[in-house]
């Protein structure tokens, strides 16, 4: 369609761009000015400038929460992107029944996450639990999640990448079938070995894909909430909060909308950082394969 | 040669066990354990030979009536969701495969940045919103917020399965002197099936399955499954576990087996969604 018809586009773009601006986007521009004002329920709001962000940035319950968020995502999407590699380069590698095999990895994505953290608080359970029994039968210790901090922190870790696995894994498996045979045959041919062959055709073939993966699941496992609040509501004393519940915590329990709106925009930048990082990576990839 | 063809296999069926285990034993423990009799879910080790009874279910159906009003919340929600986004994205994805300007490659920008969102962000703003214009503990409300948080992806998904029908069948139908709106319904929504069914999948999951905006936004009218099941866990000094497994197991089947039915739609949704979007 020319420019000049552009008006008879408008009525099948409307729905989208309504709910979009209505929903996501004029509210979240909303979020800022909230931030930048003390306010609370039945209070009007007073301009403080930045110093929700100040409050929030040396409260230490948030540094705390931040803490907790990073070593989440640093340890389960890591440890989940080298299971989905792992997993992809052995489907990728002729299996039987492999289209069983693919549902059955799958089966996790349609687990909601409630249901997810109900499994895990049984399976773990200090005293009736199967995998404690498991891990004392074989010598190890058990996660002690309701009291210790840390333990708790790797349940979450645990369940996060159980729930996201079949994403990670999907994208990675796609990418590694759409590498063509013939490439493989021609390594072969040039007498390299299978690891020559891993190493200077399926990784590089394979780094936008690991790339994307990393990058969504960064930045969705950096706004982890239901699986924290439904295994611990944050505590003991706010010690396994993340930054999604410390956001929850301040607008809901203390009415604080001034400092939840600004960790809310901490949120939308640590985000936005993450992906412009990443895409700007990408680009210096795919321009460095070019050459 | 042979011994290490031999050891490979053996290699490879152990890391096939531990994978199955992996992502089906949590799913079967709880089928099985909301099947069990009474005090046989805590024994330790785990039985897996039992005579199974419905006790837990009778349970459930007799003191969780707020449970089955959840499931049916869960369906009309669900449904509503489904449906709006389906029909906004299928839309929009038309008018950005078939036509090009600046502005709507801008607007495809916007739509991905969007994603960046984080979900709670929005709940600020829109908890005393919704209150005051009195949609609190409503359907319409889940279902208008999950629709929201799918039409992005939608958009860019619908828009790559319909570059793929060729435009020859536009024209040929506004040779015949079909509209705009009639070409999508007759040609472009037919051809743009799996399309339609990769969405639907990732809306069904996402809303059948959702807590934080069911958390924040219904109290007892609209209150969806997974937050009374969340209520079940939450009665900390008394979980009962039977109860909480034949519950997750009604909220779990229905939607588990949609994923393996759809599983090919869900693959091609995801492959595309993360290299286009």
């Amino acid at each position: 369609m020319r420019l000049n018809k552009i008006t008879e586009a408008i009525p099948f773009l409307a729905p989208v761009q309504i709910l979009i601006l209505s929903v996501i986007v004029i509210p979240s521009l909303y979020v800022i000015w909230l931030s930048l004002n003390a306010s609370s329920f039945g209070q009007s709001a007073t301009f403080v400038g930045l110093d929700n962000y100040i409050q929030v940035l040396s409260d230490p319950a948030f540094l705390r929460a931040l803490g907790n968020t990073v070593m989440i995502v640093i340890f389960a999407v890591h440890l989940e992107l080298a299971l989905g590699l792992g997993m992809a380069l052995l489907f990728a590698s002729g299996l039987p029944g492999r289209r069983v095999l693919l549902v059955a990895v799958l089966a996790p994505y349609a687990v909601s996450e409630v249901i997810a953290v109900a499994m895990w608080r049984f399976l773990f359970d200090p005293d009736v639990g199967p995998v404690t029994a498991m891990l004392s039968w074989l010598g190890l210790p058990m996660l002690d999640w309701s009291f210790e901090p840390s333990h708790a922190l790797i349940m979450i870790g645990l369940l996060t990448i159980w729930l996201h696995l079949p994403f990670t894994f999907i994208i990675l498996y796609a990418a590694r079938l759409a590498i063509p045979k013939d490439l493989y045959e021609a390594a072969r041919i040039d007498g390299a070995t299978p690891f020559d062959a891993f190493k200077k055709v399926t990784m590089p073939l394979l780094g936008p894909a690991i790339v994307v993966a990393l990058l969504f699941r960064y930045i969705f496992a950096f706004r982890i909430f239901s699986e924290v609040w439904l295994m611990t509501q944050g505590g003991p004393a706010r010690s396994t909060e993340v930054v999604a519940v410390y956001l929850y915590q301040e607008a809901f329990s203390y009415n604080a909308f001034g400092t939840a709106a600004a960790t809310a925009w901490i949120m939308v930048l640590a985000s936005l950082l993450l992906a412009t990082g990443y895409v700007f990576l990408l680009r210096k990839q795919v321009a460095g394969n070019a050459h | 040669m042979r011994t290490k063809k031999l050891a490979i296999g053996i290699g490879k069926a152990i890391a096939v066990v531990a994978i199955l285990v992996w992502s089906l034993f949590p799913i079967g423990f709880i089928v099985m354990s909301s099947l069990k009799p009474g005090q046989d879910i805590f024994a330790v080790p785990p039985k897996f030979v039992f005579s199974p009874t419905l006790q837990h279910y009778v349970q459930l159906w007799n003191g969780w009536g707020v449970f089955f009003g959840g499931l049916l919340n869960s369906t009309i929600i669900t449904a509503g969701a489904t449906i709006i986004a389906i029909t906004a994205s299928t839309a929009a994805g038309y008018v950005y495969s078939r036509y090009s300007s600046r502005m709507l490659n801008a607007s495809v920008m916007f739509l991905i940045i969007v994603r960046l969102i984080p979900p709670i962000v929005v709940t600020l703003p829109l908890f005393p919103i919704i209150n005051a214009i009195g949609l609190n503990d409503t359907h319409i409300v889940l279902m208008v917020l999950y629709a929201t948080f799918f039409v992005s992806l939608g958009t860019v998904l619908m828009r790559t399965f319909i570059d793929q029908i060729p435009r020859e069948l536009d024209e040929a139908a506004q040779i015949d002197g079909a509209g705009r709106m009639t070409i999508l319904r007759r040609v472009i929504v037919p051809l743009a099936a799996p399309g339609i069914l990769a969405v639907a999948v990732f809306v069904v999951v996402f809303a059948w399955n959702e807590f934080l905006f069911a958390f924040i936004f219904t109290g007892t009218n609209a209150k969806t499954a997974p937050l009374v099941i969340s209520e079940m866990i939450g009665s900390i000094d008394g979980v009962d576990w039977g109860v909480l497994f034949a519950a997750s197991t009604v909220q779990l089947i229905p939607v588990l087996l949609f994923v393996i039915f759809m599983n090919r739609y869900l693959v091609a949704g995801l492959t595309a969604g993360a290299t286009k979007g």
